[in-house]
Parts: structure tokens; sequence; C-alpha cells
């Protein structure tokens, strides 16, 4: 019964994903992620049931139906934003620049030092970005979807327990600096820690995120021949 | 029953103009996603006044406040990928680590420096 197991599936990572984000609504702690420890427990319930991922695979897909219409909705904060954009414009732009450049070459130039193959380090590339720019990057330029999305989780769970002591560490006080740090780096996670933070460092991380994630897009195509 | 109409129309012109997106690229061939492609599109017709917030805001709105369901799909791709965390984990771990505080700091130190400057001038 395939059809069966397409609607017990949709139910299952339903189920998950209000599980976890209710948890993570409740105690806002970033170790709590909705994304991995979702997939975590789907993947668990999938091998306990020995259902295999083929079989995931047509729920997945009407699943994931809305994913590009809700990206390209990404357009809206940032239009309503318009304001903030236009009056930091040097700063944000120069500095989610520096950002984007940093986090794909010490990524790939680390992981082609460590030799890991090809098909990693270009998954790897894009891990500073949100996860629906993230596998898109990966996927044109011959890398894994899948870990891409791994490698972005890390990065922002990475970033949004330590980046806020990081740049307290570093002396980077402003709030202009710190959001756009926390936006660029560690893209959605970053972007909800900078919001404890502050209203302002906020907007700047939601802006930020958007733009690292055009910005790595734009480079990707120049940067990785030179680099791979 | 008409905010569930409103919301639906609003949603499948998002994806109209993702789809039209993906056309583009596919139509020229430039190496960007076409999710990209269209954040970028709709920017410009926001700014350009083609189409109006109140076109799409409730749609975008309720799909980016849920945005992290579509990723959890995406993750459980995760399963065929067990050997790779379990040969390279180290490396993986290594590399992960020093570039994003690399790119915490080096962004937050650029940014803070062109802050600074721009402070001095207004002194």
């Amino acid at each position: 019964m395939p059809e069966l197991t397409v609607v017990f599936t949709i139910v299952l990572t339903l189920g998950a994903y209000l599980l976890f984000r209710f948890l993570y609504m409740r105690y806002r702690h970033p170790l709590l992620n909705i994304v991995l420890l979702g997939a975590a427990s789907i993947i668990t319930v999938l091998i306990v049931c020995k259902i295999p991922y083929q079989a995931y695979v047509p729920g997945k897909n009407i699943m994931t139906s809305l994913l590009g219409p809700a990206t390209v909705g990404l357009a809206v904060p940032l239009y309503r934003h318009r304001s903030i954009l236009r009056g930091y414009a040097p700063a944000i732009l120069i500095g989610v620049a520096v950002g984007v450049f940093t986090s794909m070459a010490s990524a790939a130039i680390i992981a082609l030092l460590a030799g890991l193959p090809k098909e990693v380090v270009l998954s790897l590339v894009p891990k500073g970005v949100t996860i629906p720019f993230a596998v898109e990057i990966a996927r044109i330029h011959g890398g894994s979807p899948a870990l891409a999305s791994a490698f972005v989780i890390a990065t922002g769970t990475l970033g949004s327990v330590f980046g806020g002591t990081l740049l307290t560490l570093t002396g980077i006080k402003d709030p202009v600096a710190r959001g756009l740090a926390m936006g660029t780096g560690a893209h959605g996670q970053g972007t909800a820690m900078a919001f404890i933070e502050g209203q302002q460092q906020g907007s700047m991380a939601g802006l930020a995120m958007t733009l690292a994630g055009i910005m790595t897009a734009s480079f990707a195509p120049i940067l990785i021949p030179f680099l791979i | 029953m008409s905010n569930k109409i409103r919301l639906i129309s609003q949603i499948a012109l998002l994806a109209a103009i993702y789809w039209g997106s993906n056309r583009l690229v596919i139509f020229t061939g430039i190496p960007i996603p076409g999710n990209v492609v269209g954040v970028l599109l709709l920017f410009g017709l926001l700014c350009f006044g083609v189409i109006k917030l109140e076109y799409i805001q409730d749609a975008a709105d309720f799909l980016l406040k849920h945005l992290v369901f579509f990723f959890i799909p995406v993750a459980v791709d995760l399963m065929n990928w067990g050997p790779v965390f379990y040969k390279y984990g180290f490396e993986l771990a290594l590399a992960i680590v020093i570039s994003t505080f690399l790119t915490f700091f080096l962004t937050g130190y650029a940014t803070q420096l062109l802050q600074r400057g721009k402070n001095r001038c207004r002194n």
C-alpha cells in the first residue's frame, strides 16, 4: 500500500515538526534544533519500521513543493526593511560580502587541505546560508543537497551557541556589526539569536541572511572553479 | 473562508513568480538557483510597484513562519550519508568551526570599522 506509506510519512513529518517547534518555542535553546531533531526522529522511526528511504521520497516531494514559493517570500522582509538597507548600504554590502567570501573560501581551503572528497567540499561551500539557497547552490555545483543541509545546521547551531560570545571577546560591540555577523555567519539560527539581543541586531541579521544567500549564489560560479 | 481564498491565491502568485524565475534560469543557462532569482525578481517588482505588498504579504508571512518545516524532509536524506560523517567527522568539524568563527569575526570587524568611520564623519 504505497499510498498509505505516503500518508504515514507526511503525518510523521508534521508530527515531528509540531513537537519540536513546541519544545523550541517553550525553551528557546539553540541546541533544540527543530530540523535536526525532527529529521533524526523521523530517520529513527523509518529504520525501526524498516521503511527504506525510497518510500519516504514521494511524501517528501509533496511536502517540499511549497519550499520554492516560500523562499521567494524572503523578498517581503527585505522590502519592508528597505529604509535600513538604504541607510546602512555600505556597511551592509561590504560586511556581508566580506563574510560570504570568508565563509566560502575558508571552508573550501580547509576541506581541501584535509583531503575531503570533492562532493563533500562542494556541499560545504554554501554552509553559511539558509537551507533553501544552500541546497540549490550545492546541487548546481555538484555537491549533495542533504549534506549541504546538515552543514548549514551545524554552522547555524555553532554560530547561535558561541557566536555572540565570540563577538564580545573580540571586541565587536556595535549592534549593526553584531547583527550582520550573526546573519551572515549563521543564517536563520543566528538571526533568531540576534533578535534575542535586540530589535536592531535582529533586523540587520535578517537582511544579512537573505543578502548572504544572494551573494553566495552569485560568487559561487566564479569562486568554486578558482578554488576547486 | 475569504481569508483562506486570499491566502491560497497569494501562494499561487508566489508560486508563479518562482516558476517564472526557474524558466528564466533554464532559458538563460545562468548558474544561479531559481529561488535566488525569484527573491530578486519579487524585490524588484515590489520596488517598482508592479506588485503591492498586500498582494503577497499574508502568504509570505505564513510560509516564512513555517519555513523550517520544509527543511525537515530535506534533512531526512541524511540517513543515506552516515558513512561520510563516520569517516570524515573530525575534518568536517574542523572546517566548520574555523570557517564559522572566521566569518563571524571578519564580518563584525569589517562592519564595525565602517561604522566607526561613518560616526567620525558625522561628529
